[in-house]
């Protein structure tokens, strides 16, 4: 524990001086996706950092891991982002994945009632690891992060002749349980780009009380080896 | 009927070619990245010098398959087959002499490689497949697969999700006639074995069986062989015990075996199974080029589960230096990814993992896997209780005991 604090403070007090010097922040954020089988994560995810996007998209085994970088005026964010697999038994290895994470993407698919329904369960699932992490402030560099950014997704606007979930659910639960909520299509790119830098400002301002999952670093000289010379 | 439909010869489209591809002077000069098909059917997108290791590979694969005609001269056609010991009267001490002998020639054999043409006779008959199909009656795939035509569950609906999603644009499989095999073997497995049903990543495993095999039958058997008897149990039921199980087993492995590099990954935290748990589930068919995977496979049909942790660790190993050096969980996984889509030639990943890494014994693992068992089992149930009490009591959240791992 001690260690921590010690390689955090100095770890600050590196960052006032970069601060200082080039007035701008340097961000790295950890970012998960979740949500049931087929509802686009990936499809998300490849839209965002490459600009692709496939009718058949593979099915993700485990998880798969993605980086991409986001140049905010105030900002620049580099996302370390973790696409996870969407079937409920891979449930078990969820944990794994948003553990520390500063921003979680829950996704549902606007044509299936279902899909939604699995999305509420994992924002009560990472509200509640929130609420444990709360409580156990001391340990939260091992654990969670009570200033998750949350966001609904609704994607597959560009089926709305199929459309089984109403916007103004989405909306409203969303509203409900404190969390950002953006409509999408991976297929069309409707706002896959406002999603993520949307979550990009939260974090820059959230920032620079950095909770676990974000990383301050120098890109030179790289955070990992920051924490080795001064801990 | 629907009788001959599985014994029907799978008829791929593409030809296994044995053509060489030879770039062009310009082509070389350039460094052009060149998209081909490998041998079994899949895009390769490389460079030049990929492909030349590709052509090399071709070369060791004809080369090995002589070894094994010459064999087949000498010994008889079926000599690798198991041994039938059915007449007691038989000199048992000289049949035992000499299947121990075949056994070591087979298992240095097998560790080469099997010619992709013998590849469904060998797997059958040394993964135990033949010997589970001769339990239950002939007509047990066909009967099966008919029973459970127009049937509707959650598998059957997951399944028709994923036919589309298991290799897409792949030359055979992904066509009508490639789904729907692919179909019949996944869903005919959901209901031998209902608690498995289906689990996303046996789409991937049962689709390359489908391109070695020569019969949807016989893939059907090797995977049911590899579920039931070859893999840890419960590998691919509800909550994956097994695959967490074989998590824990491996970072203590790399631990044993690689300590440099366990150490670092700990210091970055850096949990192995991150990108582990897909080459276990998917046994590697996701991340190696296709004739690599291949050959772990050999070896895990003749060898078992142990294998698995042979090459992951392999692939750790063959990147030592590279992945000590990285300060970035980012970049341990593009190493990561990088090697294992590169890895052309098969034997420079099994040189490793059979020559370089020392011994580990089924029987090893079998003990390591008892020990981590329970606390497996444990946080699996603490964390089944912890989303219950989201259910059932949305509005007063307990306070729930420590966060497992
Ligand atoms: N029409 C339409 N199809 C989409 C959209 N996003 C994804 N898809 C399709 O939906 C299917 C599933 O998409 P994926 O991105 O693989 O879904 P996933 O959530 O990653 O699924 P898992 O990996 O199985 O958990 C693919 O075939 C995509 O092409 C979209 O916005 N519109
Ligand atoms: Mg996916």
């Amino acid at each position: 524990m001690a260690l921590i604090t010690q390689t955090y403070l100095s770890l600050l007090s590196f960052w006032s001086t970069l601060m200082a010097r080039t007035g701008n922040k340097n961000i790295q954020a950890k970012l998960v996706l979740l949500g049931d089988m087929g509802t686009g994560k990936t499809s998300l995810v490849l839209r965002f950092v490459k600009g692709q996007f496939y009718d058949y998209q593979e099915s993700t085994i485990g998880a798969a891991f993605f980086t991409q970088i986001l140049s905010l005026n105030e900002a620049t964010v580099k996302f370390d982002i973790w696409d996870t697999a969407g079937q409920e038994r891979y449930h078990s290895l969820a944990p794994m994945y948003y553990r520390g994470a500063a921003a979680a993407v829950v996704v549902y698919d606007i044509t299936s009632m279902d899909s939604f329904i699995r999305a509420k369960r994992w924002i009560q699932e990472l509200q509640r690891q929130g609420d444990h992490c709360f409580l156990t402030i001391l340990f939260i560099d091992l654990l969670g992060n009570p200033n998750l950014v949350m966001v609904l997704v609704a994607n597959k606007t560009d089926l709305e002749t199929k459309r089984k979930v109403e916007t103004e659910e989405g909306e409203r639960y969303a509203q409900e349980n404190g969390l950002l909520f953006i409509e999408s299509s991976a297929k069309t790119a409707q706002n896959v780009n406002e999603l993520f830098y949307e979550i990009a400002k939260r974090l820059a301002k959230a920032c620079p009380m950095p909770p676990t999952g974000i990383k301050l670093h120098n890109e030179t000289q790289g955070g990992r080896r920051l924490f080795c010379c001064t801990g | 009927m629907f009788g001959t439909q599985s014994r029907r010869e799978i008829s791929h489209e593409f030809q296994p070619s044995m053509q060489y591809w030879k770039p062009s002077i310009h082509t070389r000069r350039a460094n052009i990245v060149v998209k081909f098909q490998d041998l079994y059917g899949f895009t390769v997108e490389g460079n030049v010098d990929d492909v030349n290791v590709l052509n090399e590979v071709r070369e060791k694969v004809r080369q090995q398959g002589r070894v094994w005609w010459a064999l087949e001269a000498s010994k008889g056609a079926n000599w690798y087959l198991q041994p039938q010991i059915s007449s007691i009267s038989e000199s048992v001490a000289s049949l035992k002499l000499s299947s121990v002998a075949n056994s070591i020639v087979l298992k240095r054999l097998i560790r080469k490689g099997i010619p992709p043409i013998l590849r469904p006779k060998v797997w059958l008959s040394v993964s135990g497949a033949v010997k589970k199909r001769s339990t239950v009656p002939e007509s047990y795939y066909n009967d099966l697969i008919s029973a459970v035509e127009g049937k509707t569950t959650p598998a059957t609906r997951q399944i028709d999700h994923d036919l589309p999603r298991t290799f897409p644009g792949h030359p055979w499989l992904d066509t009508p006639e490639g789904h729907a095999s692919l179909r019949r073997v996944l869903v005919g497995y959901s209901f031998r074995d209902s608690h498995v049903g289906y689990c996303q990543g046996l789409n991937y495993v049962a689709a390359m069986l489908l391109l070695v095999m020569k019969t949807e039958e016989d893939a059907f058997w090797m995977l049911a062989v590899l579920l039931e008897n070859v893999l840890v149990n419960d590998c691919y039921t509800p909550n994956l015990s097994g695959c967490h199980v074989e998590q824990r087993v491996f970072q203590d492995m790399l631990a044993k075996k690689c300590p440099r590099i366990a150490a670092h990954l700990e210091d970055m935290e850096f949990d192995v199974s991150l990108v582990a748990t897909e080459w276990f589930l998917c046994l590697f068919s996701k991340s190696l080029p296709s004739e690599t995977t291949m050959r772990v496979w050999d070896v895990l049909f003749y060898e078992g589960a142990k294998v698995l942790f042979h090459v992951a660790l392999a692939i750790f190993r063959v990147k030592e230096e590279e992945l000590l050096m990285t300060s970035q969980i980012g970049d341990i996984i593009s190493i990561l990814q990088r090697t294992t889509h590169h890895l052309y030639d098969p034997d420079d990943l099994l040189t490793v993992a059979f020559d370089k890494l020392g011994s580990m014994t089924t029987n090893a693992i079998t003990k390591e896997r008892k020990k981590q068992e329970p606390a497996v089992m444990a946080e699996l149930d603490q964390r089944l209780r912890r989303l219950n009490s989201i259910k059932v009591d949305d509005e007063s959240p307990s306070v729930s005991p420590v966060a497992p791992r």
